[in-house]
């Protein structure tokens, strides 16, 4: 497979490079340069919570791309699906903590978890406040009796977008905190693999899967869900996806769903807006409004086929915050906007 | 005080031991323990004083780095401040523990620490060594439950963990080093 590198061991910080480059929100840390920090209408960390994350790289534009107002302070960037070493969040967490106290979110997969919670440890030995939030929602990594056992997969960016608005608000760090436990209670996601991206570090697809097959409820990186199912319209494929979201945490009739379309790399747009409009309809079905749509590739395995679909029954305070604005490279401007289902 | 002497002793033993490390590690594991204990420590050489145990985590990499990297913070300290050893190596457990959902006999480093920080006293590692060396030896008997060995044949019983040997080697570098440190003052 042809990717377009230079070189293994720079093609993380040679993106890095273009990053900051093209980018007015963003810097680099000044204490380590693996940090992606805020860079504009930076409000004093002594009187607005900081919020960060670290994750391996190769996943853009997730987590960098959603560095600025409204969003996070700072992302921490490992080395290319690697999670970043418990030293290196250190520096992020040094480089945005204050008086107001910082939140680590960690999107849970074992590395990610042990590497993260140990930096918020150290951390904490060195006189910061700082805590940890793991994320979680992918309904087929564990049954609802085992959420806590769950990985992270894109519907935390509801997470990201609703604690940022909040943050940026002035909300303390322990309201925060609960917020952030709140909305997770409340969002499931699901996801659909075509086909395997290609490792840039190996030039060797990351799985393989037969031309007629889909994966439901694969992770990013290829970890196995639910089980194969054979290719079919894609109609069938969202409604049985919907069923299982639906099953798992239940929106009640007449309710409402913000609802994010991810896709993961090698999906198209014009897919993706396929796969919103089936969503919609099938939510319509049990009397459901789906509002506030996020739609694009955001979660990626570099060209993997796929996309995931996550649900979210917002509070009204969650709404606004998903709603609110944010200045970041990456992330979308939502609208609340409700269309009646014909238009 | 610097803990430089120690992280030099150290890394000259995982360099003597490296292959014997990826053997043993071959047996329940991805078989690079000892090369991966031994690329952090050269960088904990390398680095400047009370950076040493984060440039082992940040060199070593993966979620080991960490794990091990926690246990070498509280030597570091020990070594450059005086800090209590008893204490910190006692902190450094737990929180392995809760990081890595181990406990005592699921077969891993834990296994050859938790022993140690039972049986030391303040001044006296020996006691701790010992300790660690039979908890090391028991590992053996053991059937993972964690990490990567739980999905290797029976769990990898009938061999010793890779991670519970490196503890016992941090162990009696750290007691030489301190006895030379009292031989250098008296």
């Amino acid at each position: 497979m042809k990717k377009l590198f230079n070189t293994a061991e720079t093609m993380v910080d040679d993106m890095l490079d273009g990053f900051v480059s093209a980018y007015p929100q963003v810097k680099r840390g000044v204490n380590d340069s693996r940090v992606i920090v805020r860079d504009s209408n930076v409000k004093s960390a002594d009187d607005k919570v900081t919020l960060l994350i670290g994750n391996g790289s190769g996943h853009e534009p997730i987590a960098m791309g959603f560095v600025g107002q409204g969003i996070l302070d700072a992302n921490v960037v490992g080395d290319v699906f690697a999670a970043p070493s418990a030293d290196l969040i250190l520096d992020g967490i040094a480089e945005v903590s204050g008086a107001a106290g910082s939140i680590l979110l960690i999107s849970q997969h074992s590395g990610d978890m042990i590497n993260g919670r140990g930096a918020v440890m150290m951390a904490q030995d060195e006189g910061i406040n700082v805590i940890a939030l793991p994320m979680y929602d992918d309904i087929s990594a564990a049954p609802p009796e085992r959420k806590k056992d769950r990985r992270g997969a894109a519907g935390t960016m509801f997470i990201y977008k609703i604690l940022g608005a909040a943050a940026e608000q002035g909300r303390s760090q322990s309201e925060l905190f609960a917020l952030g436990e709140s909305a997770r209670d409340r969002i499931v996601t699901l996801a659909a693999a075509v086909s395997p991206g290609v490792s840039p570090l190996t030039g060797l697809p990351m799985f393989t899967l037969p031309d007629d097959e889909i994966f439901l409820g694969m992770g990013v990186h290829g970890e196995p869900g639910v089980g194969r199912v054979k290719v079919g319209p894609v109609s069938e494929l969202v409604a049985e996806m919907i069923d299982k979201l639906l099953a798992d945490r239940p929106i009640a009739s007449g309710g409402r769903a913000c609802v994010i379309i991810n896709g993961m790399g090698g999906t198209t747009m014009m897919e993706l807006l396929t796969i919103w409009t089936e969503t919609r309809a099938r939510l319509a079905k049990d009397c459901i409004r789906a509002i506030a749509p996020m739609i694009g590739s955001f979660v990626t395995t570099q060209e993997m086929g796929g996309f995931s679909i996550s649900l979210i029954d917002p509070t009204d305070d969650m709404l606004a915050l998903w709603c609110a604005p944010s200045d970041t490279p990456s992330f979308p401007k939502i609208t609340q906007l409700e269309k009646a289902l014909s238009s | 005080m610097s803990a430089e002497p120690f992280f030099i002793s150290l890394q000259q033993k995982f360099t003597a031991q490296m292959v014997h490390l990826n053997t043993l590690d071959a047996a329940v594991g991805d078989g690079d323990h000892g090369s991966t204990m031994l690329r952090g420590l050269s960088k904990a050489v390398a680095a400047g004083d009370t950076r040493r145990a984060k440039a082992f985590m940040r060199a070593s990499g993966g979620a080991s780095g960490t794990l091990f990297g926690l246990l070498l913070i509280e030597i570091e300290r020990h070594l450059d401040t005086g800090a209590a050893l008893d204490s910190g190596l006692s902190a450094a457990c737990t929180r392995i523990c809760d990081l890595g959902e181990v406990k005592v006999g699921d077969k891993s480093m834990v296994d050859a620490l938790a022993p140690a920080v039972e049986a030391l006293t303040a001044d006296n590692l020996s006691a701790a060594i010992s300790a660690a060396a039979a908890g090391r030896d028991s590992t053996r008997a053991l059937v993972a439950r964690r990490g990567r060995s739980q999905y290797v044949e029976d769990g990898g019983k009938g061999h010793i963990d890779p991670g519970a040997v490196s503890v016992v080697i941090f162990l009696e570098t750290l007691a030489e080093t301190i006895a030379s440190r009292a031989e250098a003052r008296s």
